[in-house]
């Protein structure tokens, strides 16, 4: 009696539990695939945290990839494009100016350096480059803020004889031309795009150099500079040379020089196109006599 | 005949050893260091002098091998590169990686698309140039 009370008592107990069972199968594998049951775990552990930093920084190296990729296509910026191009234009000229020779040191640069700092331009950086040709006689060409690249004949300051004083007072001619951007303007070319990126545009053609090139030819072998833009630099260095007297006065005897060169040698007969003119120059220079 | 050999045997060690010592003091430069080029282009001149022939075309950005030479004369360096050994003046080179046009617009660099003579002659500008700089304020 008391055996069969017991397995009736097991059955009952095991019908209970099979009665009792409230999830099936699906539901409680869909319990195990269910993160949300270990979510709290993996927060605790830092790992979600660690998972979203790994996250951006991955962002952020692929932006600044990409910024470095498309900085590849910039243009330069107007320092290192009138460096780049006003030296371009030397290389291409370099059998017609002749200016791969050899030569001693003539002392230019100490002399010009020394007549920038009496009259207090400081923090220029400049070079000087000696040609072999009659071809240019004096020229400063663009090459950045406080920037200068100058030419000069060798042949013509020694047909003029010219000192060193001179010469740095030819220099300084130019650059006062420079500061005033005389020969970027007079180009007449667009420079809108500099400084900017062409990424994902139509790359740059070597025409758009050579366009720049032709502009310099024309400007430095025919074209030169107009009346207005000599008349100001010629008072702007009649102001700067007043102060000195002496200096004034090889400035005055400088452009009388080279008003006789240009009337009697033919050589340089083309000066007049590029600079007018060392007589009008003069004049501006004359004091203006007084009427009573 | 057994003495001749000796002889002979040790004159050629005396001129193995001779040679070793030559390259270690004359014949082999000691690396002194590493610097850049730091002009757009340049060359390594033959002897030290501006007008000396080419031997190579560096760009900027080119690090060189600074070698040991009792002979330089002042403000020029030693170097090597690639293969060639020879002059580059000291004021071309910077202990730093300098900024270079090249690097700075790869991409508009390539417009200009240099041929050789057009590179050796770039390379010749620095060389001519008579460079200065007015005092900062």
């Amino acid at each position: 009696m008391n055996r069969w009370i017991y397995s009736l008592l097991i059955q009952l107990l095991f019908l209970s539990q099979v009665m009792g069972q409230t999830e099936t199968m699906e539901e409680s594998e869909k319990d195990l695939l269910n993160y949300s049951n270990i979510k709290s775990v993996l927060k605790n552990d830092g790992l979600v945290e660690e998972k979203k930093k790994k996250e951006q920084i991955v962002k952020e190296i692929k932006k600044e990839k990409q910024k470095i990729n498309i900085s590849r296509y910039d243009f330069p910026n107007e320092d290192d494009f009138w460096l780049q191009i006003s030296e371009y234009w030397l290389v291409k000229n370099a059998q017609l100016l002749r200016w791969d020779f050899p030569k001693p040191e003539y002392g230019i640069d100490s002399a010009f350096k020394n007549l920038l700092e009496n009259f207090g331009f400081y923090n220029k950086h400049y070079k000087i480059l000696i040609v072999n040709s009659p071809k240019v006689t004096h020229l400063g060409l663009p090459a950045g803020k406080d920037r200068y690249i100058f030419v000069i004949s060798l042949p013509f300051m020694r047909t003029m004889d010219l000192t060193k004083v001179d010469i740095s007072l030819l220099l300084l001619e130019d650059m006062l031309r420079l500061e005033k951007d005389y020969l970027k303007n007079n180009l007449d070319q667009k420079t809108d795009f500099l400084g900017s990126n062409f990424y994902g545009k139509e790359a740059p053609k070597k025409e758009l150099i050579m366009k720049f090139l032709g502009g310099y030819d024309e400007i430095i072998f025919s074209k030169g500079f107009n009346f207005q833009q000599q008349f100001e630099v010629t008072k702007q260095m009649d102001s700067y040379l007043k102060s000195d007297p002496a200096l004034w006065g090889a400035y005055f005897n400088l452009l009388k020089k080279i008003d006789r060169l240009i009337k009697n040698d033919l050589l340089y007969k083309d000066y007049l196109k590029i600079y007018p003119s060392p007589e009008l120059q003069m004049q501006w220079l004359s004091p203006k006599k007084k009427v009573i | 005949m057994g003495d001749h050999s000796v002889s002979v045997e040790s004159m050629r060690l005396c001129v193995a050893i001779g040679l070793v010592f030559l390259l270690n003091s004359g014949f082999a430069n000691e690396v002194m260091g590493r610097k850049y080029f730091n002009e757009f282009l340049g060359h390594v001149h033959k002897n030290p002098a501006r007008d000396s022939a080419s031997l190579t075309i560096v760009q900027c950005q080119h690090s060189v091998k600074l070698l040991s030479n009792e002979s330089t004369p002042e403000g020029w360096a030693y170097v090597q590169v690639g293969e060639d050994k020879g002059y580059i003046e000291l004021r071309f080179l910077s202990t730093n990686r300098p900024p270079c046009f090249q690097e700075k617009y790869p991409k508009f660099y390539q417009t200009f698309n240099l041929d050789l003579s057009e590179m050796y002659f770039w390379g010749k500008l620095s060389d001519h140039y008579l460079q200065g700089r007015t005092q900062a304020k």
